[in-house]
């Protein structure tokens, strides 16, 4: 480009140049578009969002998947408010309710999933094996189906809200030296001998499910449905609680999995509700820890994986793809070494080596040291997994976790307990 | 180029004390030099200066914060929020059932809510307390009583040493050091002052205070001590020669004179603390509710309504604090 001497301005210049930024800005941001339109964005919590599931689905699928690991709570705001924002949400059934009024979701069509036919009855019928009992609570099969508007329907259908994959069953992990026995109810938690030696969950939708479960135990109330509770109900459980948190019987409120470990390495707690990989994590570091197969039963919770309504196009085949990429067994295999069950358990099969199946899946002791998801060692050849086999565990839910009409109550009389 | 090197060597006088904000004030004939070399510039309007500042502040921060008051107004769906003018989520913040029925036991009783404002509100006001008790001698240490410029400054450095690492770390550094297995107990068993652990050094009030204070009590120092560095040393002197007594040199002269930085450090203090959610959840063991969490939980479970009525509650408690201590102490008269 030829300029004529005397021509510039300092003025054209800076004109000349912030245009010329400008437009490869607004380009930039085009390409980036462009980009996005290639390729998916998954958010989720810690159980899917992992570096080596999203690395592993670029590799296989030839596109590429990203993955973000959130908080619960900002998980949930980002799939509720800025559907935009990802096409692929790795989400909970228990959130149902509030998602599929807002249509943040698509349904999705179970003619395109390939093994759908695989899947088990724990999220179409309800019962993994015809004896199971369905459990209390926003059980998955209630979330799942939905007509090709995305209402919920009663029966089967061709679409569905979310497809399922992975789940796993809560209860109480302990410390075997520090309660001196095997825990095995749930009343142990509001026990006075453990005083100052407990943690909960500091969810309030969970917490009080846990808490309820305890009260229940011990036989001071019959709760209707400890999924979804009465006012009343409420009250009754916050009000005996209340006292005891005033007496010191609570050492702690954890609210992310890290805390919930620390608590037990550190000796601060001799039992506390926990999710199943923190036992893995608290053995790793020396410290006796045993996870509870409660009698009254396990709260479940469900994951699986939804399509923004946004997506559309190119994105949209890809985002089948990796939904049945999902499904084909390889993540499941993954994600069961960290304890976690899939809906498929056959396909997970494939991938498992066999001493692997016959601890994570078959609740047999384990002929070998098994290793977590990233090469740690963390079963002893030996140990055999609480609670038994998937099936067993399974047909035996309690309640699964659950968004209760009195939500706003529930918050509100949470805070008045963590407030006392 | 040449206006700047002038005022700064008007203003570093060859007889420029110690200290790091020591410097005497310029004559009156210097300050006129200044003034009449700082004559305002035609040329830029000053519309033009504070368009950027003012559009970011609309846009960032004054638009927000009508659109959360305003949201206070709308009711939730359960899944979102949809416009209206309804009070029920103010009701719903001040009154409690049976509020207004003398037959229920929560016959007048405040909301929980309400005592949660009231609780977060006390606490910061004790914590404040304890932080200006530290920050003070603190800060008057280091400006008063060290006379050399760079000890000065290291030990100010060495002050803000714990802001080099993030929040979250200094907040978690206390576990190690004060749980059931933790330094302290380890130490006390050791010696034998005691013979079994003593809980109450975690997840108690006392370590939520202590990682309070710890976390925030540089923020008034800072202040505090650039104010006390400010004092004309002269007045000092020239309240010795006329005999009066350290104490009365301190109420009349250092005290009042630092009063703005005690304000301001206060101030930040405040706003910090009134906002505050996470501490409780590390060295608490969540065994409180401040208004940040009751925002958190609400936000959590998408009623944005009443999370903003929250949000707009904390933010006139912070303003009315704030205006208090503004009351108290004329910055702009001071400064």
């Amino acid at each position: 480009m030829r300029v004529q001497q005397g021509q510039w301005s300092r003025r054209s210049f800076l004109k000349t140049t912030a245009a010329g930024v400008a437009a490869a800005g607004v380009a930039g941001s085009f390409a980036r578009i462009a980009d996005a339109a290639d390729g998916l964005r998954s958010i989720g919590l810690g159980v899917s969002e992992i570096n080596e599931i999203q690395d592993k689905a670029t590799k296989d699928l030839g596109f590429p998947v990203s993955g973000q690991a959130m908080g619960y709570g900002d998980m949930f705001s980002k799939m509720l408010n800025q559907n935009d924002q990802y096409e692929i949400a790795e989400g909970y059934y228990n959130d149902m309710d509030v998602m599929l009024p807002a249509k943040v979701w698509q349904p999705i069509d179970t003619k395109k999933l390939k093994d759908w036919d695989k899947v088990t009855n724990l999220t179409k019928t309800g019962r993994l094996t015809p004896e199971s009992s369905v459990g209390q609570g926003d059980a998955p099969y209630l979330f799942l189906w939905v007509d090709e508007q995305g209402n919920k329907t009663k029966g089967p259908s061709q679409y569905i809200s979310m497809c399922p994959a992975f789940h796993n069953a809560d209860s109480i992990g302990y410390n075997p030296k520090a309660t001196g026995k095997t825990i095995e109810s749930w009343g142990e938690l509001l026990n006075k001998q453990y005083k100052g030696k407990v943690a909960l969950l500091n969810v309030p939708q969970i917490g009080v499910m846990d808490a309820a479960m305890a009260i229940e135990a011990l036989g001071l109330k019959k709760f209707g449905d400890k999924g979804n509770m009465t006012k009343p109900e409420i009250d009754f459980l916050i009000d005996y609680l209340i006292p005891l948190k005033k007496a010191g019987h609570f050492r702690a409120f954890w609210e992310n999995f890290g805390q919930s470990v620390n608590l037990m390495v550190n000796g601060e707690v001799a039992l506390e509700s926990m999710w199943s990989p923190a036992v893995a994590a608290i053995q790793a570091e020396g410290v006796p820890c045993v996870y509870a197969f409660p009698k009254e039963g396990m709260r479940g919770w469900h994951g699986g994986l939804a399509i923004s309504a946004k997506v559309k196009g190119k994105q949209l085949d890809q985002a089948y793809e990796y939904i049945n990429w999902w499904l084909a067994g390889w993540p499941a295999a993954f994600v069961a070494r960290q304890g976690y069950y899939h809906s498929i358990p056959d396909n997970a099969k494939k991938f498992l080596a066999p001493e692997e199946w016959d601890y994570w899946y078959d609740g047999k002791p384990a002929a070998k040291d098994l290793s977590d998801p990233f090469g740690t060692v963390i079963i002893k050849k030996g140990d055999v997994r609480t609670g038994g086999s998937y099936w067993s565990r399974y047909s035996k839910i309690a309640v699964w976790n659950s968004l209760m009409d009195e939500n706003d109550y529930l918050v509100k009389r949470w805070t008045e307990f963590l407030t006392a | 180029m040449t206006t700047v090197e002038t005022y700064s060597t008007l203003t570093r006088t060859e007889t420029a004390p110690r200290g790091l904000i020591g410097a005497a004030p310029p004559t009156h004939a210097e300050a006129e030099e200044v003034q009449r070399k700082y004559r305002r510039e035609p040329g830029f309007p000053v519309p033009i200066l504070i368009a950027p500042a003012t559009l970011w502040l609309v846009v960032f921060l004054f638009l927000p914060l009508l659109s959360i008051f305003i949201f206070t107004f709308w009711k939730s769906t359960g899944h979102g929020m949809a416009p209206a003018f309804t009070f029920d989520n103010y009701r719903a913040f001040f009154v409690t059932e049976g509020f207004f029925d003398p037959s229920n036991p929560d016959f007048l009783t405040p909301s929980i809510f309400l005592r949660t404002l009231w609780t977060t509100f006390r606490f910061t006001i004790s914590v404040m307390a304890i932080c200006l008790i530290l920050a003070y001698p603190m800060a008057y240490f280091l400006s008063m009583q060290v006379e050399d410029f760079k000890w000065q400054l290291a030990l100010f450095l060495l002050v803000m040493v714990p802001f080099w690492t993030s929040y979250l770390i200094r907040a978690v550094a206390w576990l190690p050091m004060l749980g059931r297995h933790g330094l302290i107990n380890e130490f006390l068993i050791s010696i034998g002052a005691i013979d079994e652990p003593v809980s109450f050094f975690l997840y108690s009030e006392f370590s939520y205070t202590m990682a309070l204070v710890q976390l925030y009590v540089v923020l008034a120092v800072g202040p505090i001590f650039f104010s006390l560095a400010k004092i004309d040393r002269t007045l000092l002197e020239a309240a010795r020669d006329m005999g009066a007594t350290p104490f009365q040199i301190f109420r009349e002269i250092i005290a009042p004179l630092s009063l703005p930085g005690v304000a301001i450090g206060m101030i930040f203090i405040f706003v910090m603390l009134m906002g505050e959610f996470a501490t409780a959840v590390v060295v608490y063991g969540g065994k409180t509710s401040t208004t940040g969490t009751v925002i958190l939980n609400y936000y959590a479970i998408a009623n944005y309504p009443f999370a903003a009525v929250n949000a707009f509650m904390l933010m006139v408690a912070m303003m009315i604090g704030v205006i208090v201590i503004l009351r108290v102490v004329d910055i702009r008269k001071e400064l």
